[in-house]
């Protein structure tokens, strides 16, 4: 039995068909070819499948497909602003912070949704923030680097803008 | 044309493929899809030890949507695979045994991986159980059972039971080395198996192409050429008709250099004629794929008053599970970094690589030395304090310089800077002991 769901992601409205069993992230990967979010664990515990849904971050894996009905989801491929990178991927880049790269659009998410709330956070805050997403390969200094670097940025480009 | 290198060397240098990481296009082995793609599954063992006796595949080849079910009845001249020692079987036939938890009884390919999780969980299996063997030491006993029948596998040498491999390290005198010390500290130190945990499992496609008569995977190996030889003699093929086509890698740290997915996929795509995807759950790779050693490392180390260390001998007994894969290699560099970064003249070593019915044991970071290291700078301490010396004076003493012999005989001639790091690191502990 498949049930029509109606959702926005990346700002384009969509129709799809799924099944009571299929999780948002199968959605996004098989059926939408946006497979930034990865599946690490399966289990919510590793965060490399992140997105964030009405404005707040979730793991897609623990999120069924039909949930999703009348939501509004961004993905990391909804992250670049038209054809530039946004400033927390240039962060990512220009730290380091990018090795296997398996968590990165996961941390990426992740630092998003705490900007967006926190535009200025501590490193305590920083590490509350990125909690949820496990990263094998760097032991995390050079990414909690790259967010206080998107965060310096981000915040001198908002009082540009304003200026 | 090669670039100055001064570009590079001591500056920033944006990793080549840093972007597409950042904006989700870097492409994983899971990440590919083709039209008519299939899901295979892998239905593994039910017992760690045990004689596969029946197989009964008929409610998964019944699941709407299952394609096939490939058992090793299907491709009875398949070879064994391994990275050193070929002892690992593609699929377990009848009368044939189960050695762990990872192994596999049949593959289920079907239209969604939903129907190939079903066939898995119908598929119904008859073992005649056998004694599990979970350590080392009991392998080794005479009254043990025997895990792989084939005898080539073993070290003839050896009166014990299940060693896949023992290596030796012998340098000066053990006699005199003991004669002269003033004392001596015995101690036996266990590590555990540890989880590589890459955050990628092991994933990828297989697609037969009929055009160039040639199996393609898609899988992110850490040795792709000698997977690529391991994959082709099993299947019993020249190598040419083995293609690799490697993806982006999500993390290995030694896990990816086993064979996993690979030579499975290659069976469902030649049965089935279709591009296929195979996906380790996390729970499956755990299972499944090679974790670090477990060793138990006794230590016999003599020393005099004066802190200078004469003679070390050591027992390296490692647990390789249920296959060899990298393991004797591992044990072996475990063994040869026995003493750390301390010169001693007298030695006398013995490592062991063990089978049991534990998960395999392979390669991780460090390759066998880093179990070691607790050992050897455990010892380190405790014969410190016995002797009533500073621990950071007493590995001074010892320390490699330039000239100092290993143990393995091997010259340090160049690069030697034991000592230095400890002098810096001194400095810092009293840097910050002074900030207190």
């Amino acid at each position: 039995m498949e049930y029509e769901i109606e959702f926005t992601v990346n700002g384009e409205k969509r129709t799809e068909f799924v099944t009571p069993s299929t999780r948002l992230l199968d959605l996004l990967r098989d059926d939408l070819g946006l497979t930034g979010a990865k599946e690490g664990c399966g289990q919510g515990e590793c965060g490399a499948c992140s997105v964030i849904m009405d404005g707040k971050l979730v793991v897609s894996c623990l999120i069924l497909a039909l949930q999703a009905d009348g939501s509004e989801i961004i993905t990391i491929e909804g992250v670049k602003k038209g054809n530039d990178l946004h400033q927390i991927q240039k962060s990512f880049i220009e730290s380091g912070a990018v090795q296997c790269g398996f968590c990165t659009p996961g941390m990426i998410m992740a630092t998003k949704d705490l900007l967006d709330k926190n535009p200025d956070p501590s490193s305590e805050e920083i590490k509350r923030g990125l909690s949820g997403n496990i990263c094998r390969c760097t032991g995390y200094a050079k990414i909690i680097d790259a967010v206080k670097m998107s965060a310096k940025k981000l915040q001198s480009e908002g009082s540009e803008n304003n200026a | 044309m090669l670039k100055n290198p001064h570009e590079y060397v001591g500056h920033d240098v944006i990793k080549v493929d840093a972007e597409s990481k950042t904006t989700g296009e870097a492409v994983y082995p899971n990440d590919i899809y083709f039209d008519d793609m299939l899901y295979a599954r892998v239905k593994r063992a039910t017992h760690p030890h045990a004689y596969l006796k029946k197989l009964d595949i008929s409610k998964a080849e019944a699941v709407p949507d299952v394609v096939t079910v490939i058992t090793a009845e299907d491709y009875p001249d398949l070879n064994n695979f391994g990275l050193i020692l070929k002892d690992q079987p593609v699929l377990v036939g009848i009368d044939e045994k189960m050695r762990f938890m990872g192994d596999a009884l049949a593959i289920v390919v079907a239209e969604t991986r939903e129907a190939a999780r079903k066939g898995v969980s119908l598929i119904e299996t008859e073992v005649e159980e056998l004694e599990v063997i979970s350590n080392p030491i009991r392998a080794m006993e005479e009254d043990s059972p025997i895990i792989h029948k084939e005898k080539n596998m073993y070290d003839s040498n050896i009166p014990k039971r299940n060693i896949a491999r023992s290596n030796n390290l012998i340098k000066g005198d053990i006699d005199k080395g003991f004669a002269e010390a003033d004392l001596i500290v015995e101690n036996e130190y266990t590590t555990q198996h540890l989880e590589q945990l890459p955050l990628q499992n092991e994933s990828g496609v297989g697609y037969y192409d009929s055009i160039d008569d040639q199996i393609k995977l898609w899988v992110a190996s850490q040795w792709i050429h000698d997977s690529q030889a391991d994959i082709a003699q099993s299947l019993g093929v020249d190598k040419d008709k083995v293609r690799i086509i490697q993806p982006a890698i999500g993390g290995a740290f030694g896990k990816k250099e086993d064979i996993s997915v690979h030579i499975h996929l290659a069976l469902a795509t030649l049965e089935t004629g279709k591009p296929v995807k195979m996906a380790y759950s996390r729970e499956e790779s755990m299972i499944a794929q090679s974790k670090r050693h477990p060793l138990i490392i006794k230590m016999k180390t003599g020393v005099k008053n004066n802190g200078k260390l004469t003679a070390l001998e050591v027992e390296v007994i490692g647990d390789t599970g249920a296959y060899a894969s990298s393991g004797p290699a591992v044990i072996h560099k475990g063994l040869f970094h026995s003493t750390g970064p301390y010169e001693i003249e007298n030695i006398k070593g013995k490592s062991y690589t063990v089978y049991t019915n534990n998960t395999y044991g392979g390669a991780m970071r460090g390759f066998g030395a880093t179990q070691m290291g607790f050992a050897y700078d455990s010892q380190m301490d405790i014969i410190a304090h016995k002797l009533g010396m500073d621990p950071l004076e007493f590995r001074y003493k010892n320390a490699f310089e330039k000239g100092s012999e290993t143990a393995t005989g091997q010259i340090l001639n160049r690069s030697v800077n034991v000592k230095e790091t400890l002098a810096e690191a001194k400095e810092m502990m009293e840097d910050k002991e002074g900030q207190k």
